[in-house]
């Protein structure tokens, strides 16, 4: 099954919102503007079945690139196709319009509530009658067949040893070319973990002036480094790297590479830019760190998160689902229940990479059709902003 | 077949022991996307995770893994050998005097 898989399509289903965007979920999402506004959406969303609270520490006092930033990933996770509605909830009403007005350009249902002059007590009755109209509205949309060209999704790897850069990420890089060559777009990121491969991206990019983009983003990253006084031979590779077998940091961003395939990089974005289906493989500067990277992938519109990790990361992410990928035997027996697609006969020569990818593939259709991730089984929401800067 | 070891490229100047190995091994190790196999008998013990030079490589050699640069040479290597922080730095903030008993080493050299 899985061949065949791979040559035709494998049969998926999703969920067609007004603007033609498709997801794989079917959330109703009760959105904070501000730490202030968490209670209040937390309160509704233990209130009304089907919904999801995206609680955070960060909304006050922001300005600049950074308050734009959150305003961004707030409003890609309202946009996300994943999403059915969205109830937004602020402190006062201007900077929540403001994040439910980027939302309701998607076409999809958005109403907006604040707390001054009203308090949370009212809030929550007012927001959760919306909110569970939208919840039993949402309850009795239909999944209709889907093309994996009509998909965004986004990969990472995390907890990273040497099983990743000899086998998981480089049969997760075969999958990522299957995708693409079907016309999903795949975001990649991790800026400071391309260091010692940063070239090859460079190299990848389909034009000049993508290039030219790519690595204005990664020099930038390296004087901010610079400026502090220090290089990252300290930190990379780290001492549990080493301790695994990595010697350098060229040799550890080689091995985060394998996973991004071997096709053009057609677009350079900046943290949490938007992403249509059919731009094929994209750079969007982020951290390495998981949560926060698979935060803005979210808020860039990914529907589905591959992550191969070799010692364990347990990352997931409250709207999309989260595939877990480990070629570690010690991984894939000691921490099970985290593991979706387990790959340590890959290690030994039992299967080959395409055999992997076939592997790979077909978790991520019955995912794509509902199958409930190991992230989502276990409650793994990390929802975590990239913060530039202090706060006023 | 149970790899001992492999390369990532049949090019490459060192492989990578998929399992903990001891000195005297004599083994054969291919690369998962094909090519020529390599036949190493193994000098040292060779933790999983950790490289094996797959031939001698001197002092200032400048590593190939994956097909590209990943380091340099600290001290000489034989065939067999084990590569790692001890006798491999990285090229990038090549100031060579962070590393003691290291002498200072110009960029670029070699």
């Amino acid at each position: 099954m899985p061949r065949k898989a791979a040559s035709k399509g494998p049969q998926l289903t999703g969920y067609r919102r007004p603007n033609g965007a498709v997801g794989v979920r079917n959330h109703v999402l009760i959105l904070p503007v501000d730490d202030l506004s968490n209670a209040a959406a937390e309160g509704v969303a233990r209130l009304i079945h089907g919904t999801t609270a995206l609680p955070h520490p960060y909304g006050r006092l922001q300005f600049g690139a950074d308050l734009e930033l959150t305003f961004r990933t707030l409003s890609g996770h309202g946009a996300n196709p994943n999403v059915h509605g969205v109830v937004v909830i602020g402190i006062e009403p201007k900077w929540t319009d403001r994040v439910a007005s980027a939302i309701a350009k998607t076409g999809k249902p958005v109403e907006t509530f604040s707390i001054e002059r009203h308090g949370d007590l009212n809030v929550i009755n007012a927001a959760s009658r919306v909110a569970y109209r939208m919840a039993q509205d949402a309850s009795e949309l239909k999944r209709e067949p889907i093309q994996v060209s009509e998909l965004v999704l986004s990969i990472k790897c995390g907890e990273s040893d040497p099983t990743l850069g000899l086998a998981g990420n480089k049969a997760q890089g075969r999958a990522v070319d299957r995708l693409v060559d079907m016309g999903a777009s795949v975001i990649f990121g991790e800026t400071s973990e391309l260091t010692g491969g940063e070239h090859l991206i460079a190299n990848r990019c389909a034009t000049p002036a993508l290039k030219r983009k790519f690595m204005q983003i990664y020099n930038d990253y390296i004087r901010m480094i610079e400026a502090q006084g220090v290089d990252l031979l300290g930190s990379q590779p780290t001492e549990g790297n080493i301790r695994g077998g990595l010697s350098t940091i060229e040799e550890k961003a080689l091995g985060n590479i394998q996973k991004t395939g071997t096709r053009p990089i057609q677009a350079v974005l900046d943290y949490a830019e938007p992403v249509k289906p059919g731009q094929g493989l994209v750079f969007m500067n982020s951290s390495s760190a998981g949560a926060e990277q698979v935060t803005l992938c979210a808020a860039g519109g990914s529907v589905l998160h591959f992550f191969t990790t070799g010692q364990g990361n347990i990352v997931g992410h409250p709207l999309i689902p989260v595939i877990k990928v480990s070629p570690n035997p010690i991984t894939c027996n000691t921490m099970s229940e985290h593991i979706d697609v387990k790959l340590p006969d890959l290690l030994v020569g039992d299967i080959d990479l395409d055999q992997a990818a076939d592997r790979i593939l077909e978790v991520f259709a019955r995912t794509v059709n509902g199958r409930l991730t190991a992230a989502e089984l276990l409650r793994h929401n990390e929802f975590v902003i990239t913060k530039l800067y202090p706060s006023a | 077949m149970a790899h001992r070891a492999l390369a990532h490229k049949s090019t490459d100047d060192v492989a990578i022991a998929v399992a903990d190995l001891k000195a005297g091994e004599e083994l054969v190790i291919h690369s998962l996307e094909g090519g020529k196999a390599h036949k190493v008998k193994l000098l040292e013990d060779v933790p999983l995770g950790h490289k094996i030079a797959l031939k001698d490589m001197p002092e200032g050699h400048v590593v190939i893994e994956y097909g590209e640069k990943v380091g340099r040479m600290t001290q000489p290597v034989k065939k067999g050998g084990y590569v790692h922080v001890h006798n491999i730095r990285t090229l990038r903030w090549d100031y060579g005097s962070k590393s003691k008993g290291q002498k200072p080493r110009a960029k670029g050299g070699q």
